[in-house]
């Protein structure tokens, strides 16, 4: 160093003072290194953890649309007005000004009162930390109450503000806006817009809501949703500020959660050492949801709930139509039934307690999620069992009048007898089937042996759920191989030849399995979403099809035994005789104009542990048209009168409403998916 | 004459240590500017453009960065004052000089003289205009003991002289310490010794003196940091909290203190830690390059706190946005005029000119070292301004003719 080399002819004392400077000069060149260069990462994560605060950005849910995507569950704008405090800065310092002000006002008051004269002390006295920060407190709440005041008159709204809530959030989420008005109606919109977009501080917000435009409709099926402030798996948590999402509980909602919720965006909000919102940058937007449409028609649906619904607002059942050739669902019915807006509005005293009534129970899925004793629409099962060890279907069987009731039927197994609710007389496979004689069925299903009915049902997928993505099903009940191997006598193969005893079945169950018998022998998987479609203008995001018709097994049964247990189900509406024909017919001229309905009653008993019966499900399975079937319609009532009297009119109400909507092409009449 | 007399002066004046002075000034103004319009929503260009030529004038007069430029002015045009007269006349008034400032000094402890700010009496109110005496008492001191340690070498040998010369510094070392100002009285210190170490002041009496101040000092930190509460010297209390917070010492409840009053004390040790943690943090967030200039957020979002930003931490607001380079920058230039000053001091034509050369650059290196020190944390905080770069008016114009002394001391150097 030049200098330094001349500094070395001068005498030794400036050298040393010299060398003392570079010495020093050395040191904070050394500090500076270890602090700048070597943890400045440390100290940059420091600036990161005080001065940015993180915020997810809800993102938009997706649509549930039906086939002929109408929207059956929809998001709409609400409008919100928030208060951006950082704005209000300026104005709290003034309002805590004047507070002070006032406080030392009152303070001179109050010696002056004392007559001493200590009041020029005292007013020079400085505020305690608490007394300041009570004040700033106050002068919060009256700017606050000020810009609320001024909403509420040129709102023409009462504008309630909660000060504890505004202190908490002022704590708490200083960065965030404070929410003063939710949901503000289009006129008090408009309103805003005109008047107060001047104010300061005041800002309009939207946010879209889950709404569920038809209200109670298919509400089972749609499910609901909540607020929820926590981090699903693979999105980012440990955010400072997670703003609530939308998370579906149940239903489509529950179980296409993945899709339809899309990603949450992020942002990071600069804030300053006051903890005011200085800056925002999003560093993820939030990328909507995907859109889900299912197999439901609305229509059809409609037409389900309408025709459910005759048998009074506490009717405890569920419907299930579906189309035989490929196992779409068109309509999914259960009721009791709510309204799933009133999750999103926030549930009322009066909301919960309907929603926990433990009779109704409204928040059951009964298609799906509920196993009922099949009784009398078991003995489908029963006859192709009993047709395919050899049933002669014109061998007549006596069916003997009970000694207690002449009019009824028995038999005897064992030691028991069970009564039968037809005549006595002689039946052969279709008078049996239509009258539903359990004489009949319990005859012949004891020859035909327990295995070979239960190895028929396990065809049908009893006791197995249908894999229906909504979070709520139930298997039902079927006795194992193992069960009837040993220890099973024939009262109970009499009992599960009837339908009662340990056999239970969901309503979509009952569905898939008349679809098989309608369709020819092939059981489907139940379809309820056809596709999910990303967003448009979503790079990468990639729809998902779910195929029509997925097979999952075939019964393998001749197809004449098939046919003949067709023809005894369509006696089962049409023969004068029959259990259902009373509904389908007034003044014996068909009520249907174009449909020749096939179907099945079933009254069955639910015991308890004392073996009374208590209570009885009825069952009404039919399918139509004959020829070539289309629909398959499924109605069970719980506590209802008689199959025949309780759901056979319920189903033909659905196929009238599905005659019509036919015939105003409102409904293809071959009903494809693309 | 007079403009001859000045451009002879700069003919001869030592360059190098005035383009290092001149560049230290550009920062100063630069990031005094970066320090303090962070908040503000429009810049320097935009004002220009946006508003009329006298409205701009008026906005400029009330913002510190174009204050600073102003004080620099006045400083040069002192400066420019000072280079028509010779050291040697000049010395000749320094015990005048020295007795005005002891009077300035003494003055300003009196109410209703001296202003109080951020509870410390350190400013001279004049209406328009205050300032503060310890500035120029620093180097009214220098001068006067650089001329009256520039008798022949025989006499420091003399006991008397030796401590005559201590007294001049201890009085207005006392002085200082009253208003209070430890940083100032401080920096007086090594100041001092470095200007009897290099008068030739006898050895032993040298190393007595150093073992004095240094016994006097470790007691002193003792004392403030074990001693029980009423054996502790007097202090100011923010003083004492200070100086624990350097030695990283826990705040040490009262006996019988309440759960309220021990709460209360950790939170005032974490408020009073907060500058040092603030600063601390804009340093290494600087990182090698910086964030850029005015686009450092410790000062923008206030954790910097704004009244400090742009005078005894505008070290950090460099560092956080020119990084390690940015600061080793300044250092250089400090090193610039520190080792020009000491070559001054080797080339000057005599005693007296060698003397005030030392005092003076071991002047600025002491603030200098004690500034950026307490900025990286290696020194307590003091009130001790960065010499040029930090905003104002009397260290600015008192560091100014310390140069020009330099440089006065160098134009009329030896063999010239």
């Amino acid at each position: 160093m030049p200098i330094f080399d001349q500094l070395r002819k001068a005498d030794p004392q400036l050298r040393l003072l010299g060398m003392l400077m570079l010495f020093g000069l050395g040191i904070l060149m050394i500090g500076l290194w270890w602090i700048q260069i070597v943890s400045a990462d440390e100290y940059r994560a420091k600036v990161q953890t005080q001065s940015f605060r993180t915020v997810r950005i809800p993102p938009v849910r997706g649509k549930i649309l039906d086939r002929n995507r109408l929207v059956l569950a929809d998001n709409r704008p609400a409008y919100n007005i928030n208060l951006y405090l950082e704005e209000l800065r300026d104005a709290f310092q003034a309002a805590y000004k004047a507070e002070v002000q006032s406080f030392r006002e009152r303070l001179r008051t109050n010696s002056c009162q004392d007559a001493t004269n200590t009041a020029v002390r005292t007013t020079r006295l400085k505020l305690s930390a608490s007394e300041r920060a009570m004040l700033r407190k106050r002068a919060r709440a009256v700017v606050v109450t000020n810009i609320v005041t001024q909403l509420s008159a040129r709102l023409e709204l009462a504008v309630g503000w909660d000060p504890a809530g505004f202190e908490r959030h002022y704590t708490q989420a200083l960065p965030l806006p404070f929410t003063l008005v939710t949901g503000l109606d289009q006129a008090r919109l408009a309103r805003f817009e005109e008047q107060l977009v001047t104010v300061p501080g005041l800002e309009l917000e939207v946010t879209p809501m889950r709404v569920y435009p038809y209200g109670s409709l298919a509400a089972h099926l749609l499910g609901h949703v909540r607020r929820d402030t926590g981090s699903a798996e693979g999105e980012e948590a440990f955010l400072d500020y997670p703003l609530p999402v939308y998370r579906g509980v149940v239903g489509i909602e529950g179980g296409f959660d993945q899709y339809l919720r899309g990603r949450a965006g992020a942002k990071s909000v600069m804030v300053n050492s006051l903890g005011y919102r200085q800056a925002e940058t999003v560093w993820s937007e939030a990328v909507p949801g995907a859109n889900v449409v299912l197999t439901i028609d609305l229509a059809v649906q409609q037409a389900a709930e309408n025709a459910l619904a005759r048998l009074g607002p506490h009717t405890r059942g569920a419907v299930v139509v579906l189309d035989p050739r490929d196992g779409d669902v068109l309509a999914l019915v259960s009721s009791p039934t709510y309204d799933p807006n009133i999750f999103v509005r926030g549930l009322s005293q009066a909301d919960w307690a309907w929603l926990s009534d433990p009779k109704l129970r409204p928040q059951i899925n009964r298609a799906t999620q509920a196993a009922y004793p099949p009784g009398s629409i078991f003995k489908l099962i029963t006859a192709l069992a009993c047709l395919e060890t050899g049933l002669d279907p014109s061998a007549k069987i006596y069916n003997p009048p009970a000694p207690a009731n002449p009019a009824r039927g028995h038999i005897q197994v064992g030691r028991r007898i069970i009564h039968d609710t037809a005549p006595p007389g002689e039946y052969d496979f279709r008078r049996g089937l239509l009258k539903s004689s359990n004489t009949y069925f319990i005859t012949n299903g004891l020859k035909a042996g327990i295995h070979a009915i239960i190895g028929l049902a396990r065809r049908f997928y009893l006791g197995e759920k249908t894999g229906f993505p909504t979070r709520q099903e139930v298997g039902g009940t079927l006795p194992s191989l193992r069960r009837i191997s040993t220890h099973w006598y024939d009262g109970d193969t009499a009992n599960i030849c009837i339908g009662q005893g340990p056999v239970s079945v969901t309503p979509l169950q009952m569905a898939v399995m008349t679809a098989a018998i309608a369709n020819g022998g092939k059981v489907y998987w139940p379809r309820i979403v056809a596709r999910v479609d990303p967003q448009p203008g979503q790079p990468g995001a990639s729809e998902l099809v779910y195929p029509r018709g997925r097979l999952r097994g075939e019964l393998g049964v001749n197809p004449r035994y098939i046919a003949l247990l067709r023809e005894a189900m369509l006696a089962g509406v049409e023969d004068p005789e029959s259990t259902a024909y009373a509904a389908f017919h007034q003044h014996d001229r068909p009520r249907l104009s174009r449909f020749r309905v096939c179907g099945k009653t079933g009254t069955a008993q639910v015991m308890d542990e004392q073996n009374r019966v208590i209570d009885h499900i009825t069952w009404f399975v039919s399918f139509a048209p004959y020829e070539q079937p289309r629909y398959v319609v499924v109605v069970m009532v719980e506590s209802g009168g008689s199959g025949g009297t309780t759901c056979a009119p319920v189903a033909c109400e659905i196929y009238r409403a599905l005659e019509r909507l036919e015939s105003e092409a409102l409904l293809a009449s071959d009903v494809t998916s693309r | 004459m007079v403009r001859a007399k000045v451009s002879h002066f700069f003919a001869e004046a030592d360059r190098l240590q005035l383009a290092a002075v001149a560049a230290l000034m550009a920062l100063g103004v630069a990031f005094v500017y970066s320090a303090t319009m962070a908040g503000e929503p429009l810049g320097l260009g935009q004002q220009f453009a946006e508003l009329r030529f006298i409205e701009f004038v008026r906005w400029l007069c009330a913002k510190f960065f174009f204050k600073q430029a102003v004080w620099y002015g006045v400083g040069v045009a002192a400066a420019l004052a000072i280079c028509l007269v010779d050291y040697r006349v000049l010395a000749r008034w320094a015990f005048v000089i020295y007795w005005v400032s002891i009077v300035l000094l003494v003055a300003v402890l009196v109410p209703g003289v001296g202003a109080v700010r951020y509870g410390a009496r350190r400013w001279i109110d004049l209406g328009a205009l205050q300032f503060q005496p310890t500035e120029f008492a620093k180097m009214a001191v220098i001068l006067a003991l650089a001329h009256y340690l520039s008798r022949p070498k025989d006499e420091l040998k003399q006991t008397a002289v030796f401590a005559k010369a201590v007294g001049m510094l201890a009085l207005p070392f006392v002085l200082i310490l009253k208003e209070p100002d430890l940083g100032s009285a401080v920096v007086l210190v090594p100041t001092v010794l470095a200007m009897l170490y290099a008068a030739g002041a006898p050895a032993r009496l040298l190393r007595l003196l150093l073992g004095g101040i240094c016994l006097l000092g470790a007691l002193f930190v003792i004392d403030v940091l074990f001693a029980p509460p009423n054996w502790q010297i007097k202090l100011q209390d923010y003083q004492r909290r200070r100086l624990l917070v350097y030695f990283g010492r826990d705040y040490t409840p009262p006996a019988g203190a309440s759960q309220a009053e021990i709460e209360r004390l950790k939170q005032q040790q974490l408020d009073d830690t907060y500058h040092v943690r603030q600063a601390l943090i804009s340093v290494g967030s600087g990182g090698l390059t910086g964030k850029g200039f005015c686009k450092g957020t410790q000062n923008a979002l206030g954790y910097l706190p704004r009244t400090v930003a742009h005078n005894d931490f505008i070290f950090s607001v460099i560092a956080e946005e020119k990084g390690f380079i940015g600061s080793v920058t300044v250092l250089v230039l400090y090193g610039v005029v520190l080792l020009t000053g000491l070559r001054i001091a080797a080339r000057a034509r005599d005693r007296l000119g060698r003397l005030l050369a030392v005092g003076i650059v071991t002047l600025l290196f002491s603030q200098m070292f004690i500034n950026i020190g307490m900025n990286i944390r290696l020194m307590p905080v003091t009130g001790v301004p960065l010499p040029l770069l930090s905003y104002g008016g009397s260290a600015v114009v008192s560091t100014l003719i310390g140069i020009v002394l330099l440089q006065n001391v160098y134009v009329n150097r030896k063999g010239y």
